[in-house]
């Protein structure tokens, strides 16, 4: 429905509500839907921008996380992906969900900060540390220091060994649960690629942790 | 090779970050059947009556049952980021808007005390706020737009009678128009609530921002339920 229409004389005019001036966004504002939300942060409404990144953050904040291994890198993925998304705002259509949209986001930045820290890896390095420790939880990492299930150490580390690509795939479909058309959207492979990946990540992994059941 | 439990090369093998054909097949098991699916039908529990019963079927299933376990051990892990985060991300998109407030995005205000100016995204929070407050409506996009010669009475040259100057110097042009979307709950009387948006909105302009107004196109883009 759409209306238009010049000035009506009001009389007497309707008292105005007082807009709140705190920085953080309105209770009111974090009950709004992510569209809602987009389009205000669109037109340059930073509350509502905050309200969609205090929303989604903790869960960028793990599939970032599980990516790159170690929670320094994934705040500084975080970080720069939501700034990502605010600077991209305006390409965002809508054709997807706000979620789609941002774990690939949070997706690219984690994969090229992983290529880039590979680039200072030298082969020999990699060598190392391949084939031995793929079942060993890294035993001092400040994120591990309280990790008491084996098993959940094993899986870590052997996440860590697969190319980064099935790594990707693998989180978004087994911990994060999306399908594998949205996989596809988030990574830019095509279906077949996302599953062939997931199942080769699988098979990888299951072969690491066999010797943990 | 024993088909459905063999990593052609290991996970240690791979080239990092390769991705191709082969990276993208999926080898069938012995008896045919697509291993993936019968991985996902495991940890479904959906299994039909030959992957019950196929040795090479049951031994993909085992697989995807001993890992699942800890999968799910891993999913449910909910680790936050530390508030710095957001903190500085906020930070750096108010530095950023400040930084690049251009002069069209201002409104230049009618104040007795000499010129003044209203960032558009402030003033649209305003207005949304208002709608915001109306029972069963919600604001979506707030586009405010000077009337007339419109850049006369915006930016840093929005000195107060440049619009009836560049309007033929009719009757006095100074205000704005209103484009604002809504959503409204199901079941509210639209004709009326929309009648109402446009009197709080006019209010609103003339009473939190000293702008009068001078239309307000209204759209009604969805509806939505109580949760």
């Amino acid at each position: 429905m759409r209306t238009r229409g010049a000035r009506e004389d009001v009389c007497p005019p309707p008292r105005v509500p007082a807009v709140p001036r705190e920085p953080e966004p309105t209770p009111a504002e974090r009950e709004l839907d992510d569209t809602t939300l987009v389009v205000r942060a669109r037109e340059g409404d930073v509350r509502a921008f905050s309200a969609l990144a205090q929303r989604h953050q903790a869960a960028l904040y793990r599939l970032a996380l599980r990516l790159v291994g170690n929670a320094a890198d994934a705040e500084d993925a975080l970080q720069e992906s939501l700034l990502d998304a605010w600077r991209r705002l305006d390409r965002f259509r809508g054709d997807s969900a706000f979620t789609t949209w941002a774990y690939r986001i949070v997706t690219n930045r984690c994969l090229d900060l992983l290529r880039r820290r590979r680039a200072t890896v030298s082969v020999e390095q990699v060598a190392e540390v391949a084939p031995e420790r793929l079942a060993a939880p890294e035993a001092g990492a400040p994120e591990h220091a309280a990790e008491v299930d084996a098993g959940l150490a094993a899986l870590r580390a052997a996440l860590r060994t697969l190319p980064d690509e099935q790594r990707a795939c693998f989180v978004l479909r087994e911990l994060e649960g999306l399908g594998y058309a949205e996989i596809a959207e988030i990574t830019g492979a095509s279906e077949t690629a996302v599953r062939g990946r997931i199942h080769r990540a699988r098979r990888g992994l299951a072969e690491v942790m066999r010797s943990w059941r | 090779m024993e088909v459905g439990r063999t990593v052609p090369g290991g996970p240690a093998g791979e080239t990092l970050g390769a991705a191709g054909p082969a990276d993208e097949r999926i080898e069938p098991l012995a008896c045919g059947r697509d291993a993936a699916d019968v991985w996902d039908h495991a940890v479904e529990g959906t299994l039909d009556a030959h992957e019950r019963d196929c040795p090479h079927c049951r031994a993909a299933a085992a697989d995807a049952l001993g890992l699942d376990g800890v999968v799910h051990r891993m999913a449910a892990e909910r680790p936050v980021p530390p508030p710095s985060v957001l903190d500085g991300v906020m930070q750096a998109v108010i530095d950023t808007v400040t930084a690049e407030l251009r002069p069209q995005d201002l409104l230049a205000l009618d104040s007795p005390a000499g010129p003044a100016r209203l960032s558009r995204a402030a003033a649209a929070r305003v207005l949304r706020h208002v709608v915001d407050g109306m029972d069963g409506m919600r604001a979506r996009s707030c586009r405010i737009e000077p009337v007339g010669s419109g850049s006369g009475r915006t930016g840093t040259n929005g000195a107060a009678g440049d619009g009836a100057a560049t309007n033929g110097g009719g009757a006095d042009p100074f205000g704005v128009t209103v484009a604002i979307t809504v959503t409204a709950r199901f079941g509210v009387d639209l004709a009326s609530v929309t009648a109402r948006v446009r009197q709080m909105v006019v209010a609103a302009g003339e009473q939190a921002l000293g702008v009068p107004v001078r239309s307000v196109d209204i759209a009604v883009v969805d509806l939505w339920d109580e949760p």
